[in-house]
Protein backbone atom coordinates (compact mmCIF):
# COMPACT_ATOMS: atom_id res chain seq x y z
CA UNK A 1 0.00 0.00 0.00
CA UNK A 2 0.83 3.25 -0.80
CA UNK A 3 2.16 4.89 2.84
CA UNK A 4 1.04 8.52 3.00
CA UNK A 5 1.75 10.48 5.91
CA UNK A 6 -0.99 10.77 8.91
CA UNK A 7 -0.72 14.50 8.40
CA UNK A 8 -1.88 14.71 4.91
CA UNK A 9 -5.20 16.21 4.77
CA UNK A 10 -8.41 13.17 4.30
CA UNK A 11 -11.74 13.75 1.61
CA UNK A 12 -14.06 11.02 1.28
CA UNK A 13 -14.64 11.01 -2.22
CA UNK A 14 -17.50 8.90 -2.29
CA UNK A 15 -20.07 10.86 0.25
CA UNK A 16 -22.19 11.90 -2.37
CA UNK A 17 -22.02 15.81 -0.32
CA UNK A 18 -18.21 15.85 -1.60
CA UNK A 19 -17.88 19.15 -3.04
CA UNK A 20 -14.64 19.85 -5.26
CA UNK A 21 -15.38 23.79 -4.99
CA UNK A 22 -15.70 24.03 -0.94
CA UNK A 23 -13.53 25.57 1.87
CA UNK A 24 -12.47 21.88 3.01
CA UNK A 25 -10.52 21.47 -0.35
CA UNK A 26 -9.14 24.73 -0.72
CA UNK A 27 -8.00 24.24 2.69
CA UNK A 28 -6.63 20.57 2.09
CA UNK A 29 -5.11 22.45 -1.25
CA UNK A 30 -3.29 24.78 1.15
CA UNK A 31 -1.96 21.99 3.66
CA UNK A 32 -0.26 19.90 1.04
CA UNK A 33 0.14 18.71 -2.76
CA UNK A 34 -2.09 15.38 -1.90
CA UNK A 35 -4.61 14.22 0.07
CA UNK A 36 -5.32 10.85 1.11
CA UNK A 37 -9.11 9.34 0.25
CA UNK A 38 -11.29 6.50 0.85
CA UNK A 39 -10.25 5.17 -2.48
CA UNK A 40 -6.53 5.84 -3.52
CA UNK A 41 -4.95 9.36 -3.04
CA UNK A 42 -5.89 12.92 -4.42
CA UNK A 43 -3.43 15.38 -6.12
CA UNK A 44 -4.96 19.18 -5.57
CA UNK A 45 -1.93 21.44 -7.00
CA UNK A 46 -1.17 22.08 -10.60
CA UNK A 47 2.31 21.59 -10.52
CA UNK A 48 1.83 17.85 -9.71
CA UNK A 49 -1.24 17.67 -11.18
CA UNK A 50 0.38 18.66 -14.72
CA UNK A 51 3.29 16.31 -13.99
CA UNK A 52 1.51 12.76 -12.77
CA UNK A 53 -1.07 13.25 -15.80
CA UNK A 54 1.91 12.65 -17.97
CA UNK A 55 4.12 10.61 -15.47
CA UNK A 56 5.05 7.16 -17.14
CA UNK A 57 5.27 5.31 -14.22
CA UNK A 58 0.72 5.93 -14.24
CA UNK A 59 -1.16 4.35 -16.39
CA UNK A 60 -5.08 5.13 -16.73
CA UNK A 61 -7.03 4.00 -14.16
CA UNK A 62 -10.32 2.71 -15.18
CA UNK A 63 -9.70 -0.53 -17.07
CA UNK A 64 -10.49 -2.90 -13.73
CA UNK A 65 -13.80 -0.44 -13.31
CA UNK A 66 -16.16 -3.11 -14.59
CA UNK A 67 -14.35 -5.78 -12.15
CA UNK A 68 -14.53 -3.70 -9.22
CA UNK A 69 -18.25 -3.47 -9.37
CA UNK A 70 -18.27 -7.60 -10.13
CA UNK A 71 -18.93 -7.54 -13.90
CA UNK A 72 -16.88 -9.96 -15.32
CA UNK A 73 -18.11 -10.62 -18.57
CA UNK A 74 -20.72 -9.91 -21.00
CA UNK A 75 -21.07 -7.53 -23.70
CA UNK A 76 -20.50 -4.51 -21.67
CA UNK A 77 -17.22 -5.62 -20.15
CA UNK A 78 -16.44 -6.94 -23.65
CA UNK A 79 -16.35 -3.30 -25.38
CA UNK A 80 -14.83 -1.35 -21.86
CA UNK A 81 -12.03 -3.82 -21.78
CA UNK A 82 -11.22 -3.04 -25.63
CA UNK A 83 -12.15 0.83 -25.74
CA UNK A 84 -9.23 3.32 -26.00
CA UNK A 85 -9.96 4.29 -23.08
CA UNK A 86 -8.46 1.64 -20.95
CA UNK A 87 -5.92 0.38 -23.50
CA UNK A 88 -2.41 0.57 -22.90
CA UNK A 89 1.14 0.47 -24.86
CA UNK A 90 1.10 -0.23 -28.61
CA UNK A 91 -2.51 -1.86 -28.23
CA UNK A 92 -3.53 2.08 -27.27
CA UNK A 93 -1.39 3.51 -30.19
CA UNK A 94 -2.25 1.70 -33.22
CA UNK A 95 -5.90 2.73 -32.36
CA UNK A 96 -4.87 5.89 -31.91
CA UNK A 97 -2.86 6.52 -34.82
CA UNK A 98 -5.84 5.12 -36.99
CA UNK A 99 -8.40 7.28 -35.26
CA UNK A 100 -6.56 10.64 -34.91
CA UNK A 101 -6.34 11.86 -38.33
CA UNK A 102 -10.63 12.09 -38.50
CA UNK A 103 -10.42 14.27 -35.57
CA UNK A 104 -8.01 16.67 -36.89
CA UNK A 105 -8.94 20.33 -36.45
CA UNK A 106 -8.09 20.81 -40.04
CA UNK A 107 -11.33 18.78 -41.21
CA UNK A 108 -13.25 19.81 -38.28
CA UNK A 109 -13.71 23.57 -39.69
CA UNK A 110 -15.99 22.56 -42.71
CA UNK A 111 -19.14 21.78 -39.83
CA UNK A 112 -18.66 25.14 -38.41
CA UNK A 113 -21.99 26.76 -40.20
CA UNK A 114 -23.48 23.71 -39.28
CA UNK A 115 -22.78 24.03 -35.23
CA UNK A 116 -23.34 27.78 -35.98
CA UNK A 117 -26.75 27.27 -37.53
CA UNK A 118 -27.71 24.33 -35.06
CA UNK A 119 -27.47 27.04 -32.12
CA UNK A 120 -29.71 29.65 -33.86
CA UNK A 121 -32.79 26.84 -34.31
CA UNK A 122 -32.29 25.56 -30.84
CA UNK A 123 -32.56 29.04 -29.07
CA UNK A 124 -35.15 30.53 -31.89
CA UNK A 125 -37.77 28.10 -30.17
CA UNK A 126 -37.49 29.06 -27.03
CA UNK A 127 -35.83 32.64 -27.35
CA UNK A 128 -39.26 34.39 -26.97
CA UNK A 129 -40.38 33.26 -24.25
CA UNK A 130 -37.38 34.85 -22.23
CA UNK A 131 -37.00 31.80 -20.25
CA UNK A 132 -35.85 27.76 -20.77
CA UNK A 133 -34.82 24.71 -19.50
CA UNK A 134 -31.17 24.86 -20.26
CA UNK A 135 -30.37 21.37 -20.28
CA UNK A 136 -33.40 20.33 -21.74
CA UNK A 137 -33.89 22.81 -24.61
CA UNK A 138 -29.95 23.94 -25.20
CA UNK A 139 -27.21 21.75 -23.81
CA UNK A 140 -28.32 18.32 -24.14
CA UNK A 141 -30.06 18.60 -27.77
CA UNK A 142 -26.99 20.73 -28.93
CA UNK A 143 -24.53 18.22 -28.05
CA UNK A 144 -26.39 15.15 -29.11
CA UNK A 145 -26.97 17.03 -32.31
CA UNK A 146 -23.43 17.91 -32.60
CA UNK A 147 -22.75 14.00 -32.82
CA UNK A 148 -25.32 12.97 -34.98
CA UNK A 149 -24.01 15.71 -37.61
CA UNK A 150 -20.31 14.50 -37.23
CA UNK A 151 -21.40 11.15 -37.58
CA UNK A 152 -24.17 11.42 -40.71
CA UNK A 153 -27.21 9.96 -38.80
CA UNK A 154 -30.46 11.89 -39.27
CA UNK A 155 -31.02 14.86 -36.40
CA UNK A 156 -34.44 13.85 -35.87
CA UNK A 157 -32.83 10.61 -34.66
CA UNK A 158 -31.28 12.65 -31.51
CA UNK A 159 -33.50 12.03 -28.79
CA UNK A 160 -32.63 8.04 -29.33
CA UNK A 161 -29.03 8.12 -29.44
CA UNK A 162 -29.43 10.91 -26.24
CA UNK A 163 -31.49 8.22 -24.78
CA UNK A 164 -28.69 5.40 -25.39
CA UNK A 165 -25.59 7.23 -24.54
CA UNK A 166 -27.42 8.28 -20.82
CA UNK A 167 -28.31 4.69 -20.72
CA UNK A 168 -24.57 3.82 -21.37
CA UNK A 169 -23.09 6.29 -19.12
CA UNK A 170 -25.00 4.35 -16.29
CA UNK A 171 -21.88 2.28 -16.03
CA UNK A 172 -19.62 4.75 -14.74
CA UNK A 173 -22.03 4.91 -11.74
CA UNK A 174 -21.31 2.63 -8.69
CA UNK A 175 -24.82 1.25 -9.22
CA UNK A 176 -23.32 -0.72 -12.34
CA UNK A 177 -24.23 -4.33 -11.34
CA UNK A 178 -28.17 -3.54 -10.82
CA UNK A 179 -27.97 -1.15 -13.99
CA UNK A 180 -26.28 -3.68 -16.10
CA UNK A 181 -29.43 -5.23 -18.46
CA UNK A 182 -30.53 -1.63 -19.05
CA UNK A 183 -26.37 -0.88 -20.11
CA UNK A 184 -26.26 -4.03 -22.30
CA UNK A 185 -29.63 -3.50 -23.93
CA UNK A 186 -28.86 -0.03 -24.89
CA UNK A 187 -24.80 -0.81 -25.80
CA UNK A 188 -27.00 -4.04 -28.21
CA UNK A 189 -28.76 -0.96 -29.78
CA UNK A 190 -25.90 1.86 -30.31
CA UNK A 191 -24.24 -1.05 -32.27
CA UNK A 192 -26.75 -1.75 -34.69
CA UNK A 193 -26.56 1.88 -35.17
CA UNK A 194 -22.80 1.75 -35.49
CA UNK A 195 -22.77 -1.43 -37.68
CA UNK A 196 -25.24 0.05 -40.14
CA UNK A 197 -23.68 3.46 -41.09
CA UNK A 198 -20.20 0.83 -41.07
CA UNK A 199 -21.84 -0.98 -43.72
CA UNK A 200 -23.14 2.14 -45.33
CA UNK A 201 -19.93 3.83 -45.42
CA UNK A 202 -18.50 0.93 -46.91
CA UNK A 203 -20.58 0.61 -49.67
CA UNK A 204 -20.21 4.53 -50.58
CA UNK A 205 -17.37 6.31 -48.68
CA UNK A 206 -17.50 10.02 -48.71
CA UNK A 207 -15.52 12.66 -47.42
CA UNK A 208 -17.72 12.53 -43.91
CA UNK A 209 -15.60 11.72 -40.70
CA UNK A 210 -17.55 7.65 -40.52
CA UNK A 211 -15.94 7.50 -44.25
CA UNK A 212 -12.53 8.70 -42.85
CA UNK A 213 -12.76 6.30 -39.68
CA UNK A 214 -13.82 3.15 -42.83
CA UNK A 215 -10.40 4.53 -44.83
CA UNK A 216 -8.30 5.33 -42.34
CA UNK A 217 -4.92 2.91 -43.17
CA UNK A 218 -1.64 3.29 -41.84
CA UNK A 219 1.26 1.19 -43.37
CA UNK A 220 -0.94 -1.07 -44.56
CA UNK A 221 -3.12 -1.77 -41.15
CA UNK A 222 -6.56 -0.72 -40.75
CA UNK A 223 -9.80 -0.69 -38.06
CA UNK A 224 -11.28 -4.00 -38.17
CA UNK A 225 -15.27 -3.71 -37.77
CA UNK A 226 -15.27 -4.54 -34.61
CA UNK A 227 -12.84 -1.83 -33.68
CA UNK A 228 -14.48 0.63 -35.92
CA UNK A 229 -17.97 -0.06 -34.21
CA UNK A 230 -16.52 -0.09 -30.42
CA UNK A 231 -14.68 3.77 -31.62
CA UNK A 232 -18.04 5.08 -32.78
CA UNK A 233 -19.74 3.79 -29.67
CA UNK A 234 -16.91 5.43 -27.64
CA UNK A 235 -17.40 8.39 -29.20
CA UNK A 236 -21.34 8.73 -28.60
CA UNK A 237 -20.70 7.77 -25.35
CA UNK A 238 -17.52 10.12 -24.54
CA UNK A 239 -19.20 13.39 -26.47
CA UNK A 240 -22.03 13.56 -25.60
CA UNK A 241 -22.72 13.81 -21.76
CA UNK A 242 -19.53 15.93 -21.21
CA UNK A 243 -20.53 18.33 -23.95
CA UNK A 244 -24.00 18.55 -22.48
CA UNK A 245 -22.54 18.56 -19.12
CA UNK A 246 -19.78 21.24 -19.60
CA UNK A 247 -22.01 23.80 -21.77
CA UNK A 248 -24.84 23.58 -18.16
CA UNK A 249 -21.54 24.40 -16.42
CA UNK A 250 -20.76 26.86 -18.60
CA UNK A 251 -23.70 28.76 -18.06
CA UNK A 252 -23.48 28.44 -14.62
CA UNK A 253 -19.70 29.82 -14.16
CA UNK A 254 -21.13 32.99 -16.56
CA UNK A 255 -24.28 33.41 -14.31
CA UNK A 256 -21.69 33.82 -11.49
CA UNK A 257 -19.43 36.51 -13.53
CA UNK A 258 -22.25 38.19 -15.47
CA UNK A 259 -19.56 40.85 -17.06
CA UNK A 260 -17.70 38.08 -18.52
CA UNK A 261 -21.53 36.98 -20.36
CA UNK A 262 -21.61 40.94 -21.17
CA UNK A 263 -17.79 40.92 -22.59
CA UNK A 264 -18.11 37.70 -24.62
CA UNK A 265 -21.66 38.99 -26.35
CA UNK A 266 -19.65 42.19 -27.33
CA UNK A 267 -16.69 40.19 -28.48
CA UNK A 268 -17.71 36.45 -29.92
CA UNK A 269 -14.05 36.12 -31.11
CA UNK A 270 -13.31 35.08 -27.31
CA UNK A 271 -15.49 32.26 -27.88
CA UNK A 272 -12.70 29.45 -27.67
CA UNK A 273 -10.88 31.36 -24.37
CA UNK A 274 -14.39 31.19 -22.82
CA UNK A 275 -14.16 27.61 -23.14
CA UNK A 276 -10.57 27.52 -21.86
CA UNK A 277 -11.88 29.71 -18.55
CA UNK A 278 -14.55 27.84 -17.87
CA UNK A 279 -13.10 24.50 -17.93
CA UNK A 280 -10.16 25.52 -16.17
CA UNK A 281 -12.42 26.94 -13.16
CA UNK A 282 -15.46 24.79 -13.79
CA UNK A 283 -14.89 21.58 -15.42
CA UNK A 284 -17.38 18.41 -16.09
CA UNK A 285 -14.35 16.08 -15.32
CA UNK A 286 -13.76 16.85 -11.92
CA UNK A 287 -11.25 14.36 -11.62
CA UNK A 288 -9.28 12.47 -14.28
CA UNK A 289 -8.33 8.65 -12.79
CA UNK A 290 -4.48 6.89 -12.93
CA UNK A 291 -2.61 3.79 -11.47
CA UNK A 292 0.90 3.46 -10.61
CA UNK A 293 2.31 0.74 -12.42
CA UNK A 294 5.28 0.26 -10.11
CA UNK A 295 6.11 1.34 -6.74
CA UNK A 296 7.94 5.19 -7.14
CA UNK A 297 8.14 7.96 -4.66
CA UNK A 298 7.37 11.16 -5.65
CA UNK A 299 8.22 14.68 -3.59
CA UNK A 300 8.68 12.22 -0.28
CA UNK A 301 5.10 10.15 -1.02
CA UNK A 302 5.89 6.52 -1.38
CA UNK A 303 3.41 5.28 -4.15
CA UNK A 304 3.01 1.76 -4.14
CA UNK A 305 2.06 -0.48 -7.23
CA UNK A 306 -1.70 -0.56 -7.85
CA UNK A 307 -2.40 2.76 -6.02
CA UNK A 308 -5.30 5.00 -7.27
CA UNK A 309 -4.02 8.55 -8.06
CA UNK A 310 -7.04 10.68 -8.74
CA UNK A 311 -6.02 14.00 -10.37
CA UNK A 312 -8.16 16.83 -9.29
CA UNK A 313 -8.69 19.42 -12.42
CA UNK A 314 -10.71 21.61 -10.99
CA UNK A 315 -8.76 22.26 -7.74
CA UNK A 316 -5.74 22.30 -10.36
CA UNK A 317 -7.53 25.15 -12.38
CA UNK A 318 -7.94 27.18 -9.55
CA UNK A 319 -4.29 26.47 -7.69
CA UNK A 320 -3.28 30.21 -6.46
CA UNK A 321 0.11 28.64 -6.85
CA UNK A 322 -0.55 28.58 -11.00
CA UNK A 323 -3.28 31.21 -11.05
CA UNK A 324 -2.61 34.21 -9.12
CA UNK A 325 -5.68 35.50 -10.05
CA UNK A 326 -8.01 32.46 -10.40
CA UNK A 327 -11.31 34.52 -11.14
CA UNK A 328 -12.67 33.58 -14.29
CA UNK A 329 -11.16 36.35 -16.88
CA UNK A 330 -11.46 35.99 -20.45
CA UNK A 331 -9.27 38.68 -21.15
CA UNK A 332 -6.48 36.97 -19.01
CA UNK A 333 -3.10 35.25 -19.98
CA UNK A 334 -3.89 31.56 -18.11
CA UNK A 335 -1.92 28.26 -17.69
CA UNK A 336 -3.63 25.11 -19.46
CA UNK A 337 -6.32 23.56 -17.92
CA UNK A 338 -6.84 19.78 -17.77
CA UNK A 339 -10.33 19.28 -18.01
CA UNK A 340 -9.16 17.08 -21.66
CA UNK A 341 -6.75 15.12 -19.22
CA UNK A 342 -3.45 14.95 -20.58
CA UNK A 343 -0.83 12.54 -21.68
CA UNK A 344 -1.14 9.58 -23.84
CA UNK A 345 -4.99 9.20 -23.36
CA UNK A 346 -5.57 13.20 -23.67
CA UNK A 347 -8.85 13.36 -24.50
CA UNK A 348 -9.52 12.60 -28.21
CA UNK A 349 -12.56 14.63 -29.01
CA UNK A 350 -11.25 17.48 -27.59
CA UNK A 351 -10.88 19.83 -30.73
CA UNK A 352 -14.58 19.03 -31.91
CA UNK A 353 -15.85 19.72 -28.36
CA UNK A 354 -13.74 22.89 -27.96
CA UNK A 355 -15.03 24.15 -31.71
CA UNK A 356 -19.08 23.30 -31.08
CA UNK A 357 -18.62 24.59 -27.39
CA UNK A 358 -16.58 28.16 -28.76
CA UNK A 359 -19.61 28.22 -31.23
CA UNK A 360 -22.58 28.52 -28.87
CA UNK A 361 -20.99 30.21 -25.84
CA UNK A 362 -20.84 33.69 -27.65
CA UNK A 363 -24.15 33.34 -29.97
CA UNK A 364 -25.67 32.21 -26.46
CA UNK A 365 -24.14 35.47 -24.46
CA UNK A 366 -25.68 37.79 -27.36
CA UNK A 367 -28.97 36.13 -27.82
CA UNK A 368 -29.35 35.66 -24.13
CA UNK A 369 -28.92 38.65 -22.30
CA UNK A 370 -28.59 38.87 -17.82
CA UNK A 371 -29.60 34.92 -17.20
CA UNK A 372 -30.47 34.31 -14.58
CA UNK A 373 -31.60 31.32 -12.62
CA UNK A 374 -35.53 30.81 -12.60
CA UNK A 375 -36.74 27.89 -10.49
CA UNK A 376 -35.13 24.69 -8.84
CA UNK A 377 -31.97 23.83 -10.43
CA UNK A 378 -31.00 20.51 -9.96
CA UNK A 379 -27.37 18.87 -9.96
CA UNK A 380 -25.48 15.74 -10.09
CA UNK A 381 -22.72 14.62 -6.82
CA UNK A 382 -19.57 16.14 -7.76
CA UNK A 383 -17.42 12.97 -7.92
CA UNK A 384 -16.51 11.98 -11.39
CA UNK A 385 -18.05 13.59 -14.23
CA UNK A 386 -20.76 16.52 -12.53
CA UNK A 387 -23.33 19.22 -14.39
CA UNK A 388 -26.78 20.40 -13.82
CA UNK A 389 -29.66 17.71 -14.44
CA UNK A 390 -31.80 20.59 -14.53
CA UNK A 391 -31.02 24.29 -15.00
CA UNK A 392 -34.27 26.75 -15.62
CA UNK A 393 -33.10 30.04 -16.39
CA UNK A 394 -35.03 33.33 -17.83
CA UNK A 395 -32.78 35.96 -19.62
CA UNK A 396 -33.52 38.91 -21.69
CA UNK A 397 -34.05 39.03 -25.19
CA UNK A 398 -31.56 39.84 -27.42
CA UNK A 399 -31.28 39.33 -31.03
CA UNK B 1 12.41 19.27 -43.88
CA UNK B 2 13.23 20.72 -40.48
CA UNK B 3 10.93 20.44 -38.01
CA UNK B 4 10.49 22.98 -35.00
CA UNK B 5 8.06 22.20 -31.11
CA UNK B 6 7.38 25.79 -30.23
CA UNK B 7 8.34 24.62 -26.52
CA UNK B 8 6.65 27.47 -24.75
CA UNK B 9 3.41 25.73 -25.97
CA UNK B 10 4.47 21.71 -25.55
CA UNK B 11 2.99 20.30 -22.48
CA UNK B 12 4.85 16.77 -23.36
CA UNK B 13 1.39 15.41 -23.37
CA UNK B 14 3.42 12.94 -25.98
CA UNK B 15 0.50 12.00 -28.86
CA UNK B 16 3.57 13.26 -31.41
CA UNK B 17 5.51 9.57 -30.21
CA UNK B 18 2.30 7.74 -30.91
CA UNK B 19 1.80 9.45 -34.35
CA UNK B 20 5.17 9.51 -35.82
CA UNK B 21 7.91 7.39 -33.19
CA UNK B 22 10.35 7.88 -35.89
CA UNK B 23 10.82 11.57 -35.72
CA UNK B 24 9.09 12.03 -31.72
CA UNK B 25 9.88 9.88 -28.60
CA UNK B 26 9.35 10.80 -24.80
CA UNK B 27 12.46 10.04 -22.46
CA UNK B 28 12.51 8.77 -19.18
CA UNK B 29 11.49 11.79 -17.40
CA UNK B 30 8.25 12.25 -20.03
CA UNK B 31 10.12 14.86 -21.47
CA UNK B 32 9.75 15.28 -25.42
CA UNK B 33 12.68 14.46 -27.27
CA UNK B 34 12.54 15.00 -31.42
CA UNK B 35 14.54 14.50 -34.58
CA UNK B 36 14.98 18.49 -35.85
CA UNK B 37 15.97 17.07 -39.89
CA UNK B 38 13.82 14.22 -41.32
CA UNK B 39 13.25 12.65 -44.54
CA UNK B 40 10.44 14.09 -46.79
CA UNK B 41 9.29 11.13 -46.88
CA UNK B 42 8.00 10.68 -43.27
CA UNK B 43 5.61 13.87 -43.65
CA UNK B 44 2.43 12.16 -43.74
CA UNK B 45 3.24 10.74 -40.05
CA UNK B 46 4.34 14.28 -39.49
CA UNK B 47 1.21 15.82 -40.41
CA UNK B 48 -0.52 13.41 -38.52
CA UNK B 49 1.97 13.93 -35.36
CA UNK B 50 0.72 17.96 -36.02
CA UNK B 51 -2.74 17.13 -36.25
CA UNK B 52 -2.64 15.25 -33.11
CA UNK B 53 -1.11 17.66 -31.13
CA UNK B 54 -3.30 18.81 -28.38
CA UNK B 55 -1.71 22.24 -28.36
CA UNK B 56 -0.87 22.24 -32.02
CA UNK B 57 3.12 23.41 -30.76
CA UNK B 58 4.43 21.23 -34.08
CA UNK B 59 5.95 23.05 -37.11
CA UNK B 60 7.46 22.07 -40.42
CA UNK B 61 9.87 25.18 -41.40
CA UNK B 62 10.16 26.21 -44.42
CA UNK B 63 13.37 25.97 -45.93
CA UNK B 64 12.93 27.55 -49.42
Amino acid sequence: MTTPTAEAPYLDISDPTFAMQSEALRNAREQSWYARTNYGIAVLRYEEVSKLLKDPRLKQGSAQWPEHHGVHSGLFYDWWTKNLLVLEGEDHHRIRRLLNPAFSPRLLKSLVPKFQALANELVDEFIDKGECEFVSDFAEPYATRVLTIMLGIPEAEWPTIARLASTIGLALGVTLKQDLHKVEAALDELYEYAEALIADRQASPGDDFVSRLVLANRDGDSLSDAELRNALVLLIFGGMDTTRNQLGLAMQSFMRNPEQWELLAERPELGSKAVEEVMRINPTVTWVTREAIEDFTYEGLEVSKETTVHLFTQSAGTDPRAFPEPEMNLLGEHAPHYGFGGGVHHCLGHFVARSDMSEALPLLARRLRNPRINGADEWMPDSGNTGPIRLPISFIKGE
Amino acid sequence: MKIFVDRQLCENHGQCAIAAPQVFRMNSEGILEYEENVNDSLLPDVEDAMDACPVQAIFIQDQS
